[in-house]
C-alpha cells in the first residue's frame, strides 16, 4: 500500500516535467517527424509523400555542401574555443578583485544576443568604415582595408572572431567552476612534490576538470553545428553560397521556398548527425575516464 | 413581487440584446494591422490619418521584412489574421492563391477611384479574375546620379545618363577624379535590390524576364545579356568599389549617400530620406535606360494593402481598402509626404507641383513593370537565388553566357513547380 503510495507522490512530483516536456519537446519532435513525411508548403496544402524528402536530401548538393561547410566551421572553431576557454580559466580562476573584474569583462559579451553581435562585427569588418580593419592597416598587418566577406575563407575567419569573441566568456566560466572545484590540498601537495605549473595544469587540472571541459565542448560543437544568425547577418551565405551552414539551408528551404515538408526532413537529418556525435563524445570521454 | 413570467422573461432578454447590439454598434471596432518593417515609415503616416478622422482606430505593428510570409500564413491557418496586412507586392500571387486574403472584386467595381488606380497594382492584386487588394505605399526604382561629382568630371550636370552604354562612359570619367571616386555602384550580393534596380534596364531594352510557368520563357532578349556585359566590363575596369561585391543591401542606399559614386540606382523613397536628413545633396533622378536613347522602365514596388481571410472584423478592414483610395489619402497621406499617389489622375498635384524629382518617379511608376510570377522568392529574392546567382557569376566570375543559361533553367525549373 504504501509503495503504491510512494509511487504515485513520485509520478505527482513528476508531472508538470512530464507535461512541459511532452508539449514543448515530445509533440513538436513528433510533428517535426510527420512533416518530413509529407510535401507541407508553409502557404498551405501538401501530401503523405513517404520517404521521398530523404531521397531528396541525400542527393541534394547544396544540402550536403552547407553540411561540409558547418562540419569544418565546428572543426576549425571547437578546438580554439577551448584553448582559448581553458587560457583565460587558469589566468582568472582566483578570486582576486582585478581577476574577478577581468572575468566580468571577458563575460560581458555573453550577455549580447548572437544577432546585434553579428552585425556590430559586420560593421567593424567593413572595408571603408570598419575599425577592424583600420586597426590592421595601422598595425601594417594589412596593406590595405580588406573585403572579407569576399572570398569564403576570410568570411569564416570573420565569423569565427565575432563568435570567439561572443561567447569566450561562457566556456571560461565553466572552466573557472570546475577548476575551483579541486581540492585546494590537491594542487598544494602537488605543489609540494616539485610539480610545475604545466604539470598541474596536464596532470591536476585537466583530468579533474574533465566534466566541465567536455561541458564546455559539447555546448560548443553543437552551436557551431546549429549556426545560423551570425552567417545569415554577415556573410548572407555569400559568395555563391559558399558560406551557407546547414540551419541556413533548411531555413532557405522551409521560410524562403516555402517546402516545409523538404524542411523538416532536412532538420531530422542534422539532429540525428548531431544526437550521434554528442553520443560519440560522450562514449569516449566516459570510456577514457575508465 | 410580482413574479416574472417566462414570456416576460422573453421580452427582458429581447430588450437586453437589443440594447446590447445598439450599444456595440455605437463602439467603434478598433483594427489591427501589419506591415513590414521596411514600409513601416508611410504605413504609419498612413494609418495616423486615417485615424484622425475614422472612429474605427487602427494599430498598427511593424513586422520584420522576413517574417511577414511566416507569420501571415500561420496566423491566416490558426484563425488568427490581422484585420489588414501590407506587405511586399510581390507575394500577391502566392498569397492569392493559396487563399490568404478576402476576395474585394466587388466592392472596388463600385469604387470610382480604383478605375484611376495605377495599372501595375490593379494586374498584380488580380488572379483568375478577381481582386484581392489594393497599393497601399508604391515606390518604384529610377536611376540617381551625383551632380557635383558630375561637374568635377567635366559632365553636365543637369543631365543623366539615357542608355546603358553613358551609364558606362559617365562612369569611367567620374573614377577618373580619384582613388576614392567610383562611377557606378550596385549591391552586388542582394538580390531584391538587383531586380529592382538592374531588371528595369533588361526590361527597357526589351528583355523578358521571369516565366509565369514551366513552359513560359525566361531571361530573353539581348538586353540581359548587353546589361550584364555592361556591369562586367565596369566591375573589371574598377569604376565599382571592391565592397560591392559583398554587400547584401547594407549599402544599397548609403553608398550613393555617401558623396563619392557617381551613378547609383535608387528608388522613390530616397527623395524623402534626402530632404530630412541631406537636403544640401546635389543630385538627380532620371528613369532608367535601356539600350538605346528613349528606352525607360522602372521596378514598381512598395507595399499592396489587403483584407486576410478569416479576419475578425472583415466590414471595417474594406472601409480601409476603400479610404486607401480617396483623395484624402492620396494627397494627405501620401503626395503631402513627397510619397508617390496609386492614382494616376492625382500624380498631377499641388504638392508635386514644384518637386521635379517626384515628377520623375510618377513617370518611373507609369512606364514601370512588376513580374506577376509565383514563388518570386524562390526565383529572385532568396539568397541562392538562380537570379543573384547569375548576376555574380557573370559580372564576378566572368561567364555572361553561363550565367544566363543557367538562371534560365533554373528558373523554369521553379516556375514549373
Amino acid at each position: 500500500m504504501s509503495g503504491r503510495r510512494s509511487k504515485w507522490t513520485g509520478m505527482a512530483y513528476l508531472a508538470p516535467a512530464l507535461v512541459f516536456v511532452s508539449l514543448f519537446v515530445m509533440w513538436p519532435m513528433a510533428h517535426l517527424l510527420w512533416l518530413s513525411l509529407t510535401s507541407e508548403s508553409l502557404l498551405g496544402g501538401g501530401e503523405f509523400v513517404g520517404f521521398d524528402n530523404y531521397i531528396k536530401a541525400f542527393t541534394d548538393k547544396n544540402f550536403w555542401r552547407a553540411f561540409w561547410f558547418t562540419l569544418s566551421y565546428t572543426a576549425y572553431l571547437t578546438p580554439v574555443l577551448m584553448v582559448l576557454n581553458l587560457a583565460l580559466a587558469l589566468l582568472t580562476v582566483r578570486n582576486t578583485p582585478l581577476r574577478q573584474l577581468t572575468r566580468t569583462v571577458i563575460f560581458l559579451p555573453v550577455v549580447i544576443g548572437l544577432a546585434s553581435s553579428s552585425l556590430l562585427w559586420f560593421w567593424l569588418f567593413d572595408q571603408q568604415v570598419g575599425l577592424f580593419n583600420k586597426l590592421l592597416v595601422d598595425l601594417g598587418i594589412l596593406s590595405e582595408p580588406l573585403v572579407w566577406f569576399r572570398k569564403s575563407g576570410t568570411g569564416q575567419l570573420a565569423v569565427m572572431i565575432s563568435v570567439l569573441w561572443k561567447v569566450v566568456g561562457f566556456g571560461m566560466i565553466l572552466m573557472v567552476a570546475g577548476i575551483q572545484a579541486i581540492g585546494s590540498d590537491i594542487i598544494e601537495a602537488s605543489k609540494i612534490d616539485g610539480a610545475s605549473g604545466w604539470m598541474q595544469v596536464r596532470r591536476i587540472i585537466i583530468p579533474l576538470a574533465a566534466r566541465s571541459i567536455l561541458l564546455a565542448t559539447l555546448i560548443s560543437a553543437i552551436g557551431s553545428m546549429l549556426a545560423f544568425d551570425q552567417f545569415y547577418l554577415m556573410t548572407g551565405g555569400g559568395p555563391r553560397g559558399q558560406t551557407f551552414t546547414s540551419v541556413y539551408w533548411i531555413y532557405q528551404n522551409s521560410f524562403v521556398r516555402f517546402d516545409l515538408g523538404y524542411g523538416s526532413a532536412l532538420s531530422v537529418i542534422l539532429m540525428a548527425v548531431i544526437m550521434t556525435g554528442t553520443g560519440v563524445q560522450l562514449w569516449q570521454t566516459r570510456k577514457g575516464a575508465k | 413581487m410580482k413574479p416574472v413570467t417566462l414570456p416576460g422573461l422573453g421580452r427582458l432578454l429581447a430588450t437586453a440584446s437589443a440594447a446590447a447590439f445598439l450599444a456595440g454598434a455605437a463602439y467603434a471596432e478598433d483594427l489591427s494591422m501589419w506591415v513590414r518593417e521596411s514600409a513601416a515609415d508611410p504605413g504609419q503616416l498612413m494609418v495616423d490619418l486615417w485615424n484622425t478622422s475614422h472612429a474605427n482606430k487602427i494599430t498598427l505593428t511593424a513586422i520584420p521584412d522576413n517574417q511577414v510570409v511566416t507569420k501571415l500564413a500561420t496566423s491566416v491557418r490558426a484563425g488568427d489574421a490581422p484585420d489588414l496586412v501590407s506587405f511586399d507586392l510581390i507575394y500577391m500571387p502566392d498569397f492569392m492563391k493559396a487563399g490568404f486574403l478576402t476576395d474585394v472584386t466587388a466592392q472596388l467595381a463600385g469604387d470610382p477611384n480604383y478605375a484611376n488606380h495605377v495599372q501595375a497594382y490593379k494586374d498584380i492584386a488580380t488572379f483568375e479574375g478577381k481582386t484581392y487588394g489594393v497599393g497601399f505605399t508604391p515606390d518604384v526604382s529610377v536611376l540617381a546620379w551625383n551632380k557635383d561629382l558630375f561637374a568635377k568630371a567635366g559632365l553636365d550636370p543637369e543631365k543623366g545618363p539615357t542608355t546603358i552604354a553613358e551609364i558606362h562612359e559617365m562612369a569611367t570619367k567620374i573614377r577618373a577624379l580619384g582613388d576614392d571616386t567610383y562611377g557606378f555602384y550596385f549591391s552586388g550580393s542582394c538580390a531584391g535590390c538587383n531586380i529592382f534596380v538592374t531588371s528595369p534596364m533588361m526590361v527597357a531594352g526589351g528583355a523578358k524576364m521571369l516565366p509565369r510557368d514551366g513552359a513560359d520563357t525566361a531571361l530573353e532578349g539581348d538586353a540581359v545579356k548587353v546589361v550584364l556585359e555592361t556591369f562586367k566590363a565596369m566591375w573589371n575596369e574598377g569604376l565599382v568599389p571592391e565592397s560591392a561585391e559583398v554587400d547584401t543591401g547594407a549599402n544599397f542606399v548609403s553608398a550613393f549617400v555617401g558623396g563619392n559614386i557617381g551613378i547609383a540606382g535608387t528608388g522613390g523613397f530616397l527623395i524623402s530620406l534626402m530632404e530630412r536628413e541631406h537636403p544640401e545633396f546635389n543630385y538627380g533622378l532620371t528613369l532608367l535606360p535601356g539600350i538605346t536613347a528613349g528606352q525607360v522602365s522602372g521596378f514598381v514596388g512598395g507595399d499592396v494593402v489587403a483584407v486576410p481571410a478569416n479576419g475578425k472584423n472583415e466590414a471595417a478592414a474594406r472601409e480601409f481598402l476603400t479610404w486607401v483610395l480617396s483623395d484624402e489619402a492620396q494627397l494627405e497621406g501620401l503626395a503631402k509626404n513627397s510619397i508617390l499617389t496609386t492614382r494616376v489622375d492625382l500624380a498631377d498635384n499641388k504638392y508635386f507641383a514644384d518637386n521635379e524629382k517626384v515628377k520623375v518617379t510618377a513617370a518611373a511608376l507609369a512606364a514601370g513593370y512588376v513580374p506577376w510570377v509565383f514563388h518570386f522568392a524562390d526565383m529572385v529574392n532568396s539568397d541562392s537565388s538562380p537570379w543573384i546567382t547569375m548576376l555574380q557569376q557573370a559580372v564576378f566570375d566572368g561567364d555572361v553566357d553561363g550565367a544566363i543559361a543557367d538562371a534560365r533553367a533554373s528558373m523554369l525549373e521553379i516556375a514549373g513547380r
